[in-house]
């Protein structure tokens, strides 16, 4: 018996020392760079989820959870999708779709009674956008995702928005269509030349794939499109004095964007009732369309910037908003030069808890996110665009916006104390009132030349409360 | 060699008439079919959801039958008294033992492909995928075969010295475990955290050169998710059959050792 156990003891110690090596030289190491999670982080789970994915099944539950998260999105129960989303991507973050689904509906689908989106889930969304870029750096996806979220949501920080698309442009595997959006986020970076000369590098590129595929439509398509866009940021960079400003004879010839035009801005916000603001003014600029933004915020809200916020706050995702804040962020849409819009924050209490005593009503509006009917006028930076009051070049450097704030207390927008009787008024300086054209609902008035807005009278001077001073 | 093939056929033919086994698999195959009727997400998530699902159900259900498979093998034998018929012909007990391994791994291996077979159906009916994607989803049930055959080794090195009832969970234990301690591991050598023992770290890292790693052998993320880059693809997988051969190896030597001084 002795003779057969030796060798056997030998044979398996031999083996298990093979194992062992290879486990330590080739498969772990190569496991640790392939396969291993991404995200070792599973606090969320429960007992039995977290046993089947330390088991090996997180792919699985993954699958399961992210079924379920579906039902409840038809269902319209948003608020049981999002602890899904944060739970598939740690069991899985490799599932692009889910990354890219979770961003879109953080940062869009939590709304309020009138549709305005709650900005301060926008940090989280950034956060999975980076961290699913991260673990996914090998497709395009993400990176134009969280860059679409920069250009289209944020509107506010383009520079983000070249980065992560520049990123994903990088990317062999991108859609043609995406790769060439890449112009437009130059342009509202204000970086023209270098939006020309990535059309011009699209444009040689989409040549050369015609040449060899001629019968290929979509190449004929995609060709045709570019140069169309070529030719129209020529025109542009001509019309709108660029190229003469880079050449130095901008103030010797007339271009569109001369002479600046002043969009007259002036607001009145009344707070008609507890939590409900109902804000008119002026706006000179003739086509429809242009879109003011309105903030109402906590006068100290975390990581606030005027008219905005930090949308990168670090990587945490939190999906637990400060529910003590609030961040009101709306368009004033604007029609016969005028805006008059009323915003009911009384009926999202969630959304709008008014805890703190001070809050700021802000005005803005940046040329870079015109559409280009009216960059033509305005410029890719505002050159075209003045405002005799509320101009102001340091709330974001080098990209001159009309900006103005207004400072609110919580008596006076709960409408409580000496305010319970009194609306509140609040108006900047030089708002007089609107003019007859401008009051007239419905109809979109198009003056002709002769009919051109003459200065503002005051038909009739709106209550303004004691001790109420105008902003600037 | 004609005696182990001649105990492992015989053994083959009795697992797949096992009921409780059968009742299993059917489960499974069941689950396979009826996954497609998800309800609706976008082309690209039903297609991952679909895979994950799929998968993971060849996979629970593989570990189950591996477990449940062999955790009787050799109790069986000796409750029933067959063993003694076998072992009084010219049959030597570790040829019996591997015999037995043998068979119990040849019914895993074909209820696995009938799953993996019925998988591949739902796929080509459904024309989600091409064959070359259809080759990707097929090669990681290859890979969890060689997992549950190095579980079933596990569960018959149990089964030489302890119960039934006792091996099915202390084979199901170490699969956990196995499973378990790659992840922990890998989250101990983490070099960023300097809240880690050095004493702490080596003794993970010696228990995981110990306990069988089935971790190693999930590597469906990549055939879930497509388009992921993995490294050094067939020496990966040339490793890991290696890792798996010689890891049941050792189980099955240490299972004959045991089983040469035990009273039957």
């Amino acid at each position: 018996m002795k003779r057969k156990v030796a060798p056997l003891i030998a044979a398996m110690a031999a083996l298990f020392l093979g194992q062992a090596t290879l486990q330590g030289t080739t498969i772990f190491p190569l496991w640790k760079k392939n396969f291993a999670p991404l995200r070792a982080d599973l606090t969320g789970l429960d007992p039995s989820q977290l046993l089947f994915a330390f088991a090996g099944f997180r792919e699985l539950i993954a699958g399961i959870l992210w079924v379920r998260a579906d039902a409840f999105f038809d269902e319209g129960n948003f608020d049981a999708v999002l602890p899904m989303i944060w739970l598939v991507t740690r069991l899985d973050p490799h599932q692009i779709d889910v990354y890219a689904t979770g961003m879109w509906h953080i940062a869009y689908n939590f709304t309020d009674e009138g549709s305005r989106s709650d900005r301060r889930y926008i940090p989280s969304a950034v956060a999975l956008g980076r961290e699913g870029a991260r673990n996914n750096d090998q497709t395009y996806e993400l990176f134009f995702e969280t860059g679409w979220l920069y250009y289209h949501k944020i509107e506010d920080d383009y520079p983000e928005a070249v980065k992560w698309f520049e990123q994903a442009a990088g990317h062999k595997d991108i859609m043609t269509a995406r790769r060439n959006l890449l112009n437009n986020v130059y342009q509202r970076n204000n970086e023209v030349d270098k939006a020309a000369n990535y059309l011009y590098g699209l444009l040689e590129e989409s040549q050369e794939r015609y040449k060899k595929a001629p019968n290929e439509f979509v190449n004929m398509q995609n060709r045709d499109t570019i140069e169309q866009n070529y030719d129209n940021l020529l025109v542009r960079m001509a019309q709108r004095g660029y190229l003469a400003k880079k050449e130095g004879y901008y103030p010797s010839w007339d271009y569109d964007t001369k002479p600046p035009f002043d969009v007259g801005f002036s607001a009145q916000v009344t707070v008609i009732e507890p939590r409900v603001i109902k804000i008119v003014g002026t706006w000179n600029v003739l086509p429809v369309g242009t879109r003011i933004r309105v903030v109402m915020r906590d006068a100290d809200y975390p990581n606030a910037i005027p008219a905005g916020m930090k949308w990168y706050q670090g990587e945490n995702i939190n999906l637990d908003p400060p529910k003590d804040r609030t961040f009101m962020q709306d368009q004033l849409f604007v029609k016969n030069q005028r805006f008059n819009r009323t915003i009911d924050m009384g009926r999202d209490r969630t959304m709008y808890p008014f805890t703190s005593d001070k809050y700021v009503i802000e005005f803005y509006y940046n040329p870079r996110q015109a559409p280009a009917y009216i960059q033509d006028k305005f410029g890719w930076n505002g050159e075209g665009m003045t405002d005799k009051n509320f101009i102001n070049n340091e709330v974001r450097p080098g990209n001159p916006v009309v900006y103005t704030r207004m400072e609110v207390s919580r008596d006076q927008i709960e409408r409580r104390g000496e305010w319970k009787d009194v609306a509140p008024v609040f108006q900047t300086k030089n708002y007089a009132g609107l003019a007859p054209t401008q009051v007239d609902q419905g109809v979109i008035k198009v003056p002709g030349i002769l009919e051109q807005p003459k200065t503002q009278s005051a038909p009739s001077t709106p209550g303004k409360a004691p001790g109420i001073s105008a902003n600037e | 060699m004609n005696v182990i093939l001649s105990i492992a056929r015989t053994t083959l033919g009795e697992a797949i008439r096992r009921r409780v086994l059968l009742v299993i698999l059917l489960i499974g195959v069941l689950f396979l079919v009826v996954a497609p009727g998800l309800e609706a997400l976008s082309p690209r998530q039903e297609s991952t959801v679909l895979r994950a699902l799929t998968l993971g159900v060849i996979q629970l259900t593989s570990a189950v039958i591996a477990i449940v498979l062999t955790v009787y093998l050799i109790p069986n034998e000796i409750e029933r008294r067959t063993i003694y018929t076998i072992l009084s012909k010219p049959v030597q007990r570790w040829q019996f033992l591997v015999g037995k391994y043998l068979g119990a791994v040849g019914a895993l291996g074909l209820m696995m492909a009938l799953m993996t077979g019925t998988m591949l159906l739902v796929f080509m009916l459904m024309k989600q995928n091409q064959l070359d994607q259809l080759g990707e989803l097929a090669r990681v049930p290859v890979l969890f075969f060689a997992q549950m055959a190095l579980l079933a080794a596990v569960a018959v090195f149990f089964s030489t010295f302890v119960s039934p009832i006792v091996n099915f969970f202390l084979s199901g234990g170490v699969y956990l475990l196995g499973s378990v301690f790659n992840s922990l591991f890998e989250s101990f050598a983490d070099p960023e955290r300097s809240d880690i023992n050095p004493l702490v770290r080596g003794i993970a890292g010696a228990i995981q050169f110990v306990i069988p790693n089935f971790q190693n052998f999930n590597v469906q993320n990549a055939a879930i998710n497509q388009g992921t880059a993995i490294q050094s693809e067939a020496v990966y997988y040339a490793g890991l059959v290696g890792y798996a051969l010689a890891y049941i190896g050792v189980l099955l030597i240490a299972g004959i050792l045991i089983f040469d001084r035990r009273e039957v």
